[in-house]
């Protein structure tokens, strides 16, 4: 059985999340939507960093469809849409449950002009939420790994700290080698995933060990 | 408003077709994912790209969640095109159009005014005309590439084995097996940092939030 919202481990969610058709003080609530999800921060500050398992995420409201020019028929979207698409390691209802655990305010705060969504107060009623604003994927591409996020971090990390061991130990006598491996492996912890990794969204994680001398 | 975060595009692009024929793009995107047909070959081969998806939702599938919202009365479905990949634009456009037209055209087939991948200049204009910005968009890696966390994951799975491999080894028989390490992950080793400027659009966001801030 061929599986429409995954591939492998990694799951795609797409969702179309009616927006209601009200303003506030001038302003329509898909445009204050639009304008705050635009002035969110974007890397570990973004409240998409906080939902465990998130490699990608993105929203972007939907104002209509396309209009494909001659022969075609000029058609229209009665309400707007918030999309919501997400890349993430594992099982949906866990993730959403996730999302909302860690992140209870910052989820509220993008959804909060939806329809539907004043009726939720929990992270089983965001799931049933999300059920409802789901629509099914044809195909799941995966480019990438479907291991967990900890697991793609620590991966990330072990890589760049290899990286500058490798060129710092050029020419090493064996001795001196193997004494800056074990350096190297105590400092960088290859097992552990929790501690030393890198951190989520973080465009400039540092670099801390390397040349163990 | 960014299509960008670090290394990594969002692209969104939003294509009407007509409900009598979904099912035939259902029906193509359910046989690319079986393992005999290799029609993903192209895409992975590309790599590029983390993930992508694709959603096909016909006029009554847009969620309705409450009779106060108004109902849809579209004709047309309309395919939903999600990824995520490394470069710019016109690197991502152009790589599909030069490597793997008739992926392209299979995929959005039966899609109206579909130009096909080939020429260009036609195929730019039809995903300019149908892309939709992203208002948020948010990358767990954003200083990693698609093929940075594929090598990540080679280096880990080998450095761990090193590790149990060498435990006890004499200095010379750990220096041997390290030069052989290092050659066998030779592809996989390599510093990530941010992509210096992706886009003059996107150098001249940066600046502005800089400034800003």
């Amino acid at each position: 059985m061929l599986e429409k919202n995954t591939s492998g481990r990694v799951y795609g969610l797409t969702l179309l999340c009616p927006i209601r058709n009200e303003s506030q003080d001038g302003s329509s609530c898909a445009e204050i939507l639009r304008c705050y999800l635009q002035n969110l921060d974007t890397e570990d500050g973004s409240p998409m960093a906080k939902a465990p398992n998130t490699y990608f995420a993105r929203f972007y409201v939907l104002n209509d469809v396309f209009y494909e020019g001659f022969d075609c028929k000029e058609e229209h979207l009665k309400s707007r849409y918030l999309v919501f698409s997400s890349n993430f390691h594992g099982d949906r209802d866990a993730y959403v449950r996730g999302m909302w655990n860690s992140n209870k305010e910052g989820v509220k705060a993008i959804w909060r002009f939806c329809v539907g969504f004043e009726n939720v107060t929990d992270a089983e009623g965001f799931a049933d939420y999300v059920k409802r604003c789901q629509v099914d994927n044809a195909l799941v591409f995966n480019g990438s790994t479907d291991d967990s996020l900890a697991e793609q971090l620590k991966a990330l990390y072990l890589k760049q700290e290899f990286s500058r061991f490798a060129y710092a130990n050029q020419g090493a006598s064996p001795e001196r080698l193997q004494q800056n491996f074990n350096k190297f492996v105590e400092q960088t912890q290859p097992f552990n995933l929790a501690h030393p990794t890198w951190p989520s969204g973080h465009l400039h994680p540092n670099a801390s060990i390397a040349d163990g001398s | 408003m960014s299509n960008l975060a670090g290394k990594s595009y969002a692209m969104n692009v939003v294509t009407p077709l007509k409900r009598s024929t979904a099912w035939i793009n259902k029906l193509i995107f359910w046989g690319a994912q079986l393992p005999g047909l290799r029609v993903l070959n192209g895409l992975e081969t590309l790599s590029l790209i983390h993930y992508a998806q694709w959603a096909i939702v016909k006029p009554g599938q847009f969620p309705r969640l409450d009779s106060s919202q108004p109902k849809e009365d579209i004709e047309y479905a309309y395919m939903f095109f999600f990824s995520n990949f490394n470069g710019s634009w016109a690197q991502y456009v152009d790589s599909f159009h030069m490597s793997i037209p008739r992926g392209l055209d299979l995929f959005w087939r039966k899609n109206l005014k579909y130009p096909k991948s080939v020429p260009l200049q036609p195929f730019h204009a039809y995903i300019n005309y149908n892309q939709i910005c992203t208002d948020h968009y948010y990358n767990a890696y954003p200083c990693a590439s698609s093929n940075d966390v594929k090598a990540a994951k080679s280096i880990k799975r080998a450095l761990g084995a090193f590790i149990e491999d060498t435990r006890n080894a004499p200095p010379a028989d750990f220096a041997n097996k390290y030069r052989a390490l290092l050659n066998e992950l030779q592809n996989d080793l390599s510093l990530m940092a941010a992509t210096p400027i992706v886009s003059l659009a996107a150098a001249a966001v940066e600046s502005r939030h800089g400034a800003e801030t």
